[in-house]
């Protein structure tokens, strides 16, 4: 995705303005400001909730507009059984599970450009083809049992080391730098290792870089390994299951207590905590998304090319 | 194993001998992960997960169980400690013995240096297996209902293994000397072999997290309760897959479930033009920065977890979420709904959850497309006196087909994977039965009630069904566009 192609769209085809044409404008606009609004306003409507006088919010007074700032909730969450033990596992398992992932696809993707390896078609192929089936989740749940990784954190990390799917896309990406590069580095004595961290490693950052990106938002949302792996261990819940299991114990407290038709502090206490974290697990995302965007969407190209 | 059937090609003497020595190498190395193969099992009190690394990484899954019977003196800490290390020394000795088995496919003088690490670590092996024997006897000893003493199946596997690769390591080592083969000067190794040593991890990580799992298929054909064994006592063939259809209860589960999982994935394909459609309308807008600003919001909710996705819903649709409460507050309404908590047009209500998670994110991928379209194209369009829409229906659209053509191959492929998150958050008792799709099926029947065989059978058939319409698929897109997907 060259910028000269995008330049190129935003100065794009012109047409004549018919009354048509204008109504037309109208509409397409409005219909993406709606849309826009719709995907932005409930993170805004939890943040204003979060940080507004917690009576206020109680009385579900706060619609609109935030009142009594304050930020005691966030400062609050350190009482909050547990809550900080998710964020640790969840922050070590993005840091380590991501970075183990990306050195890995790396190397793997560039061992996978070399032609000379022993049947290396065949172990190519044996990789990939792990991303086309797969034995279902109660084998794939006991297969981890019998591995001893349930209730333990190495769950996380040893299963993502080898992304197939990333693999391919650094050995794509290394087939497009030219091979002269190497080729020198090679009759000047360089070893594949050195090859790999002096020549192929600094060229193939803008890969590496979109491949970390999503593998860090994969760890940082993940929820279905914890669910499964970690059922016995509360203490190495990842955010999204700690988040996950606050709202519906909370929810579930809320139907008992309408069907008794009693409305306690206690109960509406645990609204406010809910969005609180909600919000915890949604900022990281959201303060880094303007500076990957790039990557995420170089990303997508990237899979899309393969096809 | 693979590695020895090569090095048998280049016809060396030792050929045999090479790969029974590879062979019991590797299948050392493998049965160092798994807990059935654990020969320090002593006892039925260490756990039926711990395999010998466990062991060698975390002395509590030795002693987790114990610490009673330690603290009054049954049995010592002692036992423990030896058994402890004996496992070090077993791990340790088979990472020699690995090291050597790389070596092995060297060059003569490599080779040679190479047997020294196996002899080497299986002598280590044997002393671990010794200490094994003898924590063995102390919990005997201790004769004690508490430690039941347990002769692992891993302990006599572990003395052939270690036996197989001393052996073979000697035979070859001498056999080597009086072949009175010249040692070269340096150590070297042939650069196919070198680059498939260090690919080797991966595809060893491979075979055990996407490979293994089909093993797990045989639960399948048994009559298997969580923590249970399988045998011949509980081996009952095909039964489940008969009860599937014979069941009534089961057979209507089954059809409400794929109703659900088939329905919400049709509406997922019939509207896989909307991506398309928002692309196209999108780049219709002059303004590159209302652009900019519309892609970046509304991509946002793709990478937020469904946790997130239904902490949202519960904050707007909830019986004191936004909706409510803004009735009451501006609409003087009293307002008490919990919509979250209706059954009703639960499909429907899952589609837009996914279209709002989803749709701007989908777009990229058109969005990047049409940016690419040669301008030429738009260019004789225009001078032919097309407008605006006969622009984005001759040129745009059909530019755009190749990838949208994919892309909905790919959802057909996967009509039966919805996924599991979002089904899960979303669900509750009011409206399971509506929401309840094959992959949250398989759950809730698996981990949930712990029937093991049947989810795998669901879910085995679910595997298969999903290949063969990829394949299908894939000839698709072959024979109607002369290119593969996959």
């Amino acid at each position: 995705m060259s910028e000269k192609k995008k330049m190129h769209a935003s100065t794009g085809p012109r047409y004549k303005t018919s009354v048509g044409d204008k109504l037309f404008m109208v509409v397409n606009v409005a219909f993406f400001v709606i849309f826009t609004f719709l995907c932005v306003f409930p993170f805004y409507y939890l943040f204003i909730n979060t940080i507004s006088d917690n009576d206020l919010v109680n009385r579900g007074v706060i619609t609109l507009l935030p009142h009594g700032i304050h930020i005691r909730n966030y400062l609050a969450l350190q009482n909050v059984s547990d809550f900080g033990n998710s964020i640790l596992v969840t922050v070590a398992r993005t840091v380590l599970g991501t970075a183990l992932m990306v050195i890995a696809s790396g190397f793997a993707g560039y061992l996978t450009t070399k032609q000379k390896m022993w049947h290396k078609s065949l172990w190519y192929r044996f990789l990939v083809i792990t991303m086309y089936f797969n034995a279902g989740l109660v084998p794939w749940y006991l297969n981890m049992l019998g591995l001893g990784l349930t209730n333990s954190f190495w769950g996380y990390i040893i299963p993502g080391i080898v992304a197939p799917y990333n693999i391919i896309l650094v050995k794509t990406y290394i087939e497009s730098i030219p091979a002269e590069l190497e080729e020198s580095a090679t009759i000047d004595g360089a070893s594949n290792m050195q090859v790999f961290t002096k020549i192929i490693l600094p060229l193939a950052k803008p890969i590496l870089a979109t491949i970390a990106v999503f593998g860090a938002v994969g760890n940082w949302n993940s929820f279905q390994d914890s669910l499964i792996l970690m059922a016995n261990s509360p203490n190495l819940y990842t955010l999204q299951h700690r988040l996950y299991v606050y709202l519906n114990s909370a929810s579930n407290l809320k139907n008992v207590m309408q069907s008794g038709g009693q409305v306690t502090a206690a109960m509406l206490n645990t609204k406010v905590i809910q969005y609180t974290i909600s919000m915890v697990t949604i900022i990281p995302i959201m303060l880094v998304y303007p500076f990957m965007q790039r990557y995420f969407e170089e990303g997508i190209m990237l899979g899309a090319v393969k096809g | 194993m693979t590695q020895a059937t090569a090095k048998a090609k280049e016809k060396t003497r030792d050929g045999g001998l090479y790969i029974l020595h590879r062979l019991a190498i590797l299948l050392a190395c493998a049965a160092v992960f798994y807990p059935g193969f654990n020969p320090g099992r002593i006892t039925v009190e260490i756990g039926r997960y711990t395999s010998l690394l466990t062991a060698c990484l975390s002395f509590d899954s030795l002693v987790g169980n114990l610490s009673r019977v330690l603290s009054k003196g049954i049995v010592t800490y002692g036992t423990f400690y030896l058994l402890r290390g004996a496992s070090i020394a077993i791990v340790v000795g088979i990472a020699l013995s690995a090291v050597g088995g790389c070596m092995s496919v060297g060059n003569n003088r490599m080779r040679r240096r190479g047997l020294l690490f196996p002899i080497a670590g299986s002598v280590l092996m044997g002393a671990g297996l010794a200490g094994i024997r003898m924590a063995y006897g102390q919990i005997v000893a201790a004769d004690s209902n508490r430690v039941r003493p347990n002769v692992s199946g891993g302990f006599p596997l572990f003395i052939v293994l270690t036996a197989a690769i001393l052996l073979t390591s000697i035979l070859l080592l001498l056999r080597q000397r009086a072949s009175g083969e010249a040692l070269e000067d340096k150590m070297w190794m042939k650069e196919e072999y070198h680059l498939f040593l260090m690919f080797l991890p991966f595809i060893a990580l491979a075979f055990v997290f996407s490979y293994l799992p089909l093993w797990g298929w045989r639960y399948a054909f048994f009559d298997y309760k969580a923590g249970g064994t399988l045998g011949a006592e509980n081996f009952v063939g095909f039964k489940w897959f008969t009860y599937l259809f014979q069941n009534a209860a089961t057979r209507r589960d089954l059809i409400r479930v794929l109703r659900n999982t088939l329905a919400m994935s049709s509406l997922g394909i019939l509207t896989s033009w909307l991506p398309m459609f928002f692309a196209i309308l999108l780049t219709q807008v002059p303004s590159k920065r209302f652009r900019r600003i519309v892609q970046t919001f509304t991509t946002v909710p793709n990478f937020l977890g469904w946790v997130i996705v239904y902490a949202v819903a519960l904050a707007i649709f909830s019986t004191d979420g936004f909706i409510n409460s803004f009735l009451k507050n501006f609409m003087g309404v009293q307002a008490n709904t919990n919509y979250l908590m209706s059954s009703s047009h639960m499909w429907i209500k899952m589609l837009l959850w996914g279209l709002w998670k989803g749709l701007g994110w989908s777009a990229i991928i058109y969005i990047s497309s049409i940016s690419g379209i040669d301008p030429v194209l738009y260019e004789a369009a225009t001078m032919d006196g097309a407008g605006r829409f006969r622009q984005i229906w001759h040129v745009t659209i059909p530019q755009l087909m190749p990838t949208f053509f994919v892309l909905l191959l790919m959802s057909i492929a996967n009509i039966l994977s919805n996924g599991l998150d979002q089904y899960l958050v979303f669900s509750n008792a009011i409206n399971q039965s509506s929401i309840e799709v094959l992959d949250l099926y398989v759950y809730n029947l698996g981990i949930g009630s712990g029937q093991i065989p049947m989810s795998t059978v669901i879910g085995m058939a679910k595997s298969i069904i999903s290949v063969f319409l990829l394949f299908g698929a894939n000839q698709a897109s072959k024979v109607l566009r002369g290119e593969s997907i996959i």
